[in-house]
């Protein structure tokens, strides 16, 4: 069986949204469940290069736009998901999701 | 491509984006010298006068069709959903000066409108580019409006919690979109809702839609979608969990009921799946949110589960709102996040005498403040849906839709029936919290007298007024809407 390059491509990014998923729910420390969220934010981008690429003929590029949008709001995720580290870590002194449980009931 | 047509049809965001461009500059010239009361005062008034302004050109725009090659939407609903949200923020600036002991006021109005700007445009998307931009915009600023309390740790966690809940939903909204780009090959809602129709469903196409769905599930706190809420309306500040619970649902439910009454989810041709999934969604969230509201003791996480509780009423209303047109749910949505924001508005004027955190703290309220019993009396009923308040015409409008849509028997009505039948649980939560202020005593050692502040003395009368108002007079909003 040949698989066609979209169709890898397919394979492929629904193997990183996986992979990214799983470490967003697995992890305890914070910034490798970002890593996990970014993981899952670049297979997407990857399927719309893939479809753009290979998906025949579609509108003028509207594909690649919207992975170069998405990379650009996945850097201000990245921004405020960081500083939000930084403001949990001020105050338990430590990024681990398990010591974040003031809030519950 | 016109550029002068796409600028008059984004004049109100631009409005709120140079207004928070001039509220951070007034702040850094001037608010070094003056009092942190000064500076709150100053902030919220640009604020609020650059959210006047917007509404201004909001009217000015009108209902006048497409913009920009049809990435945008100038209806009926894009208008009624953008006056909403901004009398909504409006109201939530309104409540910041005197309540809040925050520091960087001039930031926090800024993020608001920034966040403001994000619920205008997602109202207003028609293209799968633009919905995802502004969700992102809205939903990055209210994650840090959430952890803006930097002195307290449990608004630093309600944030890491709403941030990574929200951030995987993204990822999931995005996977989605780009399975429907790739399927469709457009990002513009009519073009693939057309394309769908023409080609028979693929399960391709039934994956994206359920991503779609998890993560607008997500954004709507919907079961079982809905972990992140309780701790969010906890741990936040007042204004901004008044702000996360009204104005972002409008807007997020005005364009998840865009995307799927265009038909984009009718996947599967002639019985819709979408209608299935939603039925579920509301169904969990119907019985979850209602009945874990029993057994809350803290008032913030009793309206979280309330506002659960409220989603799963308004994607009832997504499911009938394709057929009957969208008026309902945008009155149900707008008039609860009235309600809401006037209880946090109390809450946080409580707060600012004191503590706020479970119900017992609300005791003796009517003695303390007859002025705040009396505001938190007409939102807490009109949640409860009693006439004559704007909840109870919200709540009739919707579940007379729901019966039309499909007689008794069909799922639509089924869970009409659920939604009456839990009301009456609803009811006594409800008036667990007005028990509390209005016969219990006060506890010893409060019960001195509350001052309220007069802007959100203001805020609080005027978000009374106009459920009384709508719910009295209905037609006038419902008028706007279609």
């Amino acid at each position: 069986m040949s698989l066609s390059p979209l169709q890898l491509c397919l394979l492929f990014s629904s193997a990183l949204f996986c992979v990214g998923l799983f470490g967003a729910l697995a992890r305890s420390n914070t910034i490798l469940v970002l890593l996990g969220i970014e993981l899952m934010l670049n297979a997407a981008n990857l399927n719309f290069i893939a479809f753009w690429r290979f998906g025949g003929a579609h509108a003028p590029a509207s594909g690649v736009l919207f992975a170069i949008f998405s990379i650009a709001v996945a850097a201000a995720e990245a921004a405020v998901g960081l500083a939000l580290v930084i403001a949990i870590y001020r105050h338990q002194k430590n990024i681990r999701l398990q010591d974040a449980s003031r809030l519950k009931g | 491509m016109n550029y002068g047509e796409l600028f008059r049809a984004l004049s109100p965001e631009a409005v709120l984006v140079a207004g928070a461009l001039l509220v951070l500059g007034v702040d850094l010239a001037l608010g070094r010298k003056k009092i942190a009361e000064a500076r709150w005062n100053a902030a919220a008034r640009t604020g609020i006068l650059s959210i006047g302004l917007a509404a201004c050109f909001t009217y000015a725009v009108g209902a006048s069709g497409t913009a920009f090659d049809g990435a945008l939407v100038l209806d009926s609903l894009t208008r009624a959903t953008r006056f909403a949200v901004l009398i909504l923020a409006g109201l939530s600036l309104a409540l910041l000066p005197g309540t809040v002991r925050l520091r960087h006021p001039a930031e926090f109005v800024a993020i608001v409108l920034f966040a403001t700007a994000g619920f205008t445009v997602m109202a207003a998307a028609q293209n799968l580019l633009v919905a995802f931009l502004a969700l992102e915009l809205a939903s990055l600023s209210l994650y840090v409006l959430a952890g803006f309390d930097k002195s307290r740790p449990e608004s630093a966690e309600a944030a890491l919690k709403y941030f990574l809940f929200g951030g995987v939903s993204a990822a999931f909204l995005l996977f989605g979109f780009s399975l429907i780009y790739g399927l469709t090959g457009s990002i513009e809602i009519p073009a693939i809702a057309r394309q769908i129709g023409h080609s028979p469903g693929s399960p391709l196409l039934v994956v994206a839609l359920v991503m779609v769905l998890a993560a607008f599930g997500f954004k709507a706190a919907a079961a079982p979608f809905h972990l992140w809420a309780p701790d969010v309306y906890q741990g936040a500040p007042a204004p901004a969990a008044a702000l996360i619970a009204s104005a972002s649902k409008v807007a997020g439910f005005t364009l998840f009921a865009r995307l799927l009454w265009s038909g984009v989810g009718d996947a599967t041709g002639q019985a819709p799946l979408w209608m299935l999934a939603v039925a579920i969604l509301a169904g969990a969230s119907l019985m979850l949110g209602n009945l874990v509201a029993l057994a809350q003791r803290n008032l913030r996480r009793l309206l979280a589960y309330s506002a659960i509780a409220h989603a799963g009423v308004m994607l009832l209303g997504v499911i009938t709102g394709g057929r009957f047109g969208p008026a309902a749910l945008i009155y149900y949505t707008f008039t609860y996040g009235l309600a809401t924001i006037g209880a946090f508005g109390v809450i946080a004027v409580v707060e600012r005498a004191g503590r706020c955190d479970t119900l017992e703290d609300l005791a003796g309220l009517h003695r303390r403040s007859p002025l705040l019993a009396g505001c938190l009396a007409v939102f807490v009923l009109s949640l409860a849906g009693i006439p004559p308040l704007a909840g109870f015409f919200g709540k009739f409008l919707l579940f007379s839709q729901a019966l039309r849509f499909g007689g008794l028997s069909g799922p639509a009505g089924g869970l009409a029936f659920l939604a009456i039948a839990l009301s009456a649980v609803a009811l006594y939560y409800y008036l667990l919290v007005l028990k509390q202020a209005y016969v219990a005593a006060p506890a010893a050692g409060c019960q001195d007298s509350i001052r309220v502040p007069a802007k959100p003395a203001l805020a609080l009368l005027l978000a009374a007024a106009l459920l009384i108002a709508l719910g009295v007079f209905p037609g006038s909003a419902l008028g706007l809407a279609t």
